[in-house]
Order: C-alpha cells, then sequence, then structure tokens
C-alpha cells in the first residue's frame, strides 16, 4: 500500500461522479459488471460448492477477496443520475479498509453495546439487531409490535419497520407526510424501547 | 435519533449510488454519526450466479467503506426466484463474501434476515436458524431481522422470529466450521423442497396478544418444534 495524499471523502466521489467516464446504464448492468466479475472468477479460480455454505479453503477465502478487490478497482461505481463511473485507485481503496471503524459504541447507558470484529472461530455471538427489517407496520401497532422486540432478552438493538400510513395518511415519497412518517418512526421505537425499560438501547 | 444509532444510507444494485445518498452520506459524515450502508447483491441478477455475486458482495462491501464511510455494513444476499436471504445459494453468497473479508480486513459486517415462510410456522424458524448459523460461523458482527414472508405484507412478523435469530446464534458462536456446514447442509435440505408452498404464516396480531404482549401458546408450540428440530440436529444451547 502506497502512501496517498488523503482519504477519499464523499465530496471526491460526487465531483468523480460529474467527470468520470460516460458509460450507458444498460452497458454497466448487462456488459460491464457482470462480464468483469465473470473475468475474475476465471482468473482467481472461485468455485463454491452449495453443499459447504461457508468456505473451508483458506485459499478460496482469500482469493474471494482479492477478486472483489480487483472488482471495486477495476470497475468503480456507476452514478445513475449523471451517467458516469466512479473510479478509486487501489490504494485509496486500501486505505479506506486500513481506516474502517475497529469498533463502535451502539445505544447509550447500561443499553451500550461495544461493538468490535468477530472471527469466524469468535465464542463471542454477534449484536442480535431485531425488528420487521424495513417490512410494513400499521400505525396502530406500531409501538406494541417494536416493543415486543425490545423486551426479547436476546435482542441487543432494533431495526425498525416502515409505517404505513401517519395519522392516517399515506407517507408519499417526497412528501411532508414522509418527513412526519419516519421522524414518527424513531419516536415510536423510542418509546417502545422505553416501554420496555431499555432507554438507552440502539436503534 | 441519537449520534449513536445507526443512520442507513444504501448503494444501489449492483456497484450502482445515485448522488441523494451521497447527499445524506455526507450529512452523516459532518455530524460524526454511526454509519450503516445497506446494499443487497441479487443472485441471478445482473452479476449473474454464485461466484459472480460473491465476487460483487466483497466489492459492494468494501465500497461502504470507500464511498460513504461506513461505521459498518448490512448485506443481504437475496435470491432472484424467491425473494429470500435464507435460499442455500443466498446463504452461500453471505458466508463467502463474510469469510473473504473477516480474513483480510477488520471491517465490521452485518446480514439481514428475509424468509420465504410467514410466523408461527416451523418453515419460518428453521430459515432464521440456518442464516443464523451461516452468518455467526463466517464470522459476521451484527444479525438484524427478521423480515419473515418475505417483508412484503403488513405486520407479517414477530418477535418470536428474532428470538430464534439470537438463540441459534448464542447456541453456534464458535462452533468447528466443517460441522456447522453438515448442520447447515441438513438443515437448508430440511426446507429448500418446500418454496413452492411454503406457509403464509400470521400476522402479528394473530401470534400475539396485543396487549399483554405475550406470544400465543399456539406460537410457543412452533417454537418448541423447531427446538426440538435443531436439537436434534446436534445443539445443545436448550438442553438446559
Amino acid at each position: 500500500m502506497r502512501a496517498i495524499g488523503k482519504k477519499v471523502t464523499m465530496f471526491d466521489v460526487y465531483d468523480r461522479a460529474k467527470t468520470g467516464a460516460k458509460v450507458a446504464e444498460n452497458d454497466w448492468d448487462y456488459k460491464i459488471v457482470p462480464q468483469t466479475a465473470t473475468e475474475l472468477k476465471t482468473k482467481y479460480q472461485i468455485k463454491i460448492d452449495k453443499t459447504k455454505i461457508i468456505p473451508e479453503d483458506e485459499q478460496l477465502v482469500n482469493n474471494l477477496f482479492q477478486a472483489g478487490l480487483e472488482m471495486l478497482e477495476r470497475c468503480g461505481i456507476y452514478c445513475i443520475d449523471t451517467g458516469r463511473v466512479i473510479k478509486y485507485t487501489r490504494d485509496e481503496i486500501l486505505h479506506a479498509i486500513e481506516g474502517a471503524p475497529r469498533s463502535f459504541t451502539y445505544g447509550e447507558g447500561k443499553e451500550a453495546i461495544l461493538v468490535v470484529p468477530r472471527s469466524y472461530k469468535d465464542k463471542k455471538p454477534p449484536v442480535i439487531q431485531g425488528g420487521p427489517t424495513g417490512s410494513p407496520c400499521s400505525e396502530e401497532l406500531f409501538i406494541p409490535i417494536h416493543q415486543s422486540y425490545a423486551q426479547e432478552p436476546v435482542v441487543d438493538t432494533i431495526v425498525d419497520g416502515v409505517l404505513q400510513t401517519i395519522m392516517g395518511k399515506d407517507p408519499v415519497p417526497n412528501s411532508p407526510w414522509e418527513i412526519m412518517a419516519v421522524r414518527s418512526e424513531a419516536l415510536f421505537v423510542r418509546d417502545a424501547q422505553c416501554r420496555a425499560g431499555r432507554s438507552g438501547m440502539g436503534l | 435519533m441519537r449520534p449513536s444509532d445507526s443512520h442507513e444510507v444504501s448503494q444501489l444494485n449492483e456497484l450502482k449510488i445515485d448522488v441523494g445518498a451521497l447527499v445524506v452520506g455526507a450529512h452523516y459524515a459532518l455530524a460524526g454519526n454511526v454509519v450503516m450502508v445497506e446494499q443487497m447483491p441479487i443472485f441471478g441478477g445482473y452479476a449473474g450466479g454464485l461466484e459472480e455475486t460473491a465476487i460483487i458482495d466483497v466489492a459492494t462491501t468494501i465500497n461502504s467503506f470507500v464511498m460513504l464511510q461506513a461505521t459498518w455494513h448490512l448485506d443481504g444476499p437475496v435470491h432472484v426466484r424467491w425473494g429470500i436471504t435464507t435460499a442455500r445459494e443466498a446463504l452461500a453468497v453471505a458466508g463467502h463474501a463474510a469469510r473473504a473479508i473477516e480474513a483480510n480486513t477488520h471491517m465490521i459486517l452485518g446480514n439481514q434476515y428475509y424468509t420465504l415462510a410467514g410466523p408461527c410456522t416451523l418453515m419460518c424458524l428453521l430459515e432464521t436458524a440456518a442464516q443464523a448459523i451461516t452468518d455467526t460461523i463466517s464470522g459476521r458482527e451484527i444479525l438484524s431481522g427478521v423480515a419473515a414472508a418475505k417483508g412484503v405484507s403488513t405486520d407479517m412478523f414477530t418477535a418470536m422470529e428474532a428470538r430464534m435469530m439470537g438463540e441459534v446464534a448464542h447456541a453456534v458462536a464458535g462452533m468447528d466450521l466443517k460441522e456447522a456446514n453438515i448442520l447447515l447442509d441438513k438443515l437448508v435440505a430440511s426446507y429448500e423442497k418446500d418454496y413452492k408452498t411454503a406457509p403464509k404464516g400470521k400476522s402479528f396480531s394473530e401470534c400475539y396478544d396485543v396487549k399483554a404482549l405475550q406470544p400465543t401458546d399456539e406460537y410457543l408450540e412452533v417454537y418448541n418444534q423447531a427446538i426440538d428440530f435443531l436439537t436434534g440436529l446436534g445443539l445443545t444451547y436448550w438442553n438446559k
């Protein structure tokens, strides 16, 4: 990994989205992405045995990582609004990986959890984020449903559902009701956590 | 929302982004929030087959940390035909991508759960268990779910599925990898033949006393059937 001037930021990405190579979206979806992936599958000899859902071959594990890294370096990311490709150098990618957070605190007070990397051999279980995971949720049952997750001892944090209505209105995207709905979701989940006696729980 | 809550922004399928996501991401980054970047690669979609989807899953995961300054990445490889994360192919993509990243970086990874069967069914709980084993033994840090019955119907989910996800994760953490693969192969085989007749299940208000917030006796019985099945496969977590 060679030195770089500074890490990539959202502002750099936006600038590259305006100046990168112009590509037709159909070419991206049906040619560039699948063809590059197939090429890298061959180059790195990636072969998955579906009876071994988790890979046991360390060479396969490392080759897959290298293939994914090269996929990102070679293709970059397509911006659908500008029709241009955002590219990174390999060193920019490697610095971002190296600079990724090594831990973070999820939630507050006695419900706070320190999330740290796990090994596949780790005896420490993962964090359990319980909830409807973006599924549609009725307004009248939103709080009781989320309280039922918060009261489960094995659940560490909540991932919420999506309000189908707010004050009886359809929260149409890009309307004021959408803002009312998403703010209410956060407020209702916090209320549900408090009702379960877990006010510091992460959301 | 507190800074210590996870603030979500999503990438698009496959290896795509919109300017709106960059705007949202810039706000999160400047506010110093915990940032969760989500993306669900599609097996059988633009990527193509199993290996190609796994390669794109690795690339997408890395991109969350390059482009959007993620604190953690929320994955969710999904099967194009069934729209679920618990199909054998979706699990294989998730298991391979997570292990590849876990072995080569310290990036923090989550996975989200979409089952085919609905709440209060054995199949839904076994699908959930299979993914919890996959995620735990491939080194993921956060399990997020469960969106039962594909997460498309109103109130078709309950905390009992989350309980299963959590208890199985606790049951298998530290299990030998080869032993886990044998168990997983049997477990997935037990439900994958039933996709076309997957039970729709019951809604939250049919599964819970909505005032007392207690699951029904019927659901507890189904849950116990799942425990018996998993115990029969060798898990000892519930032998207390």
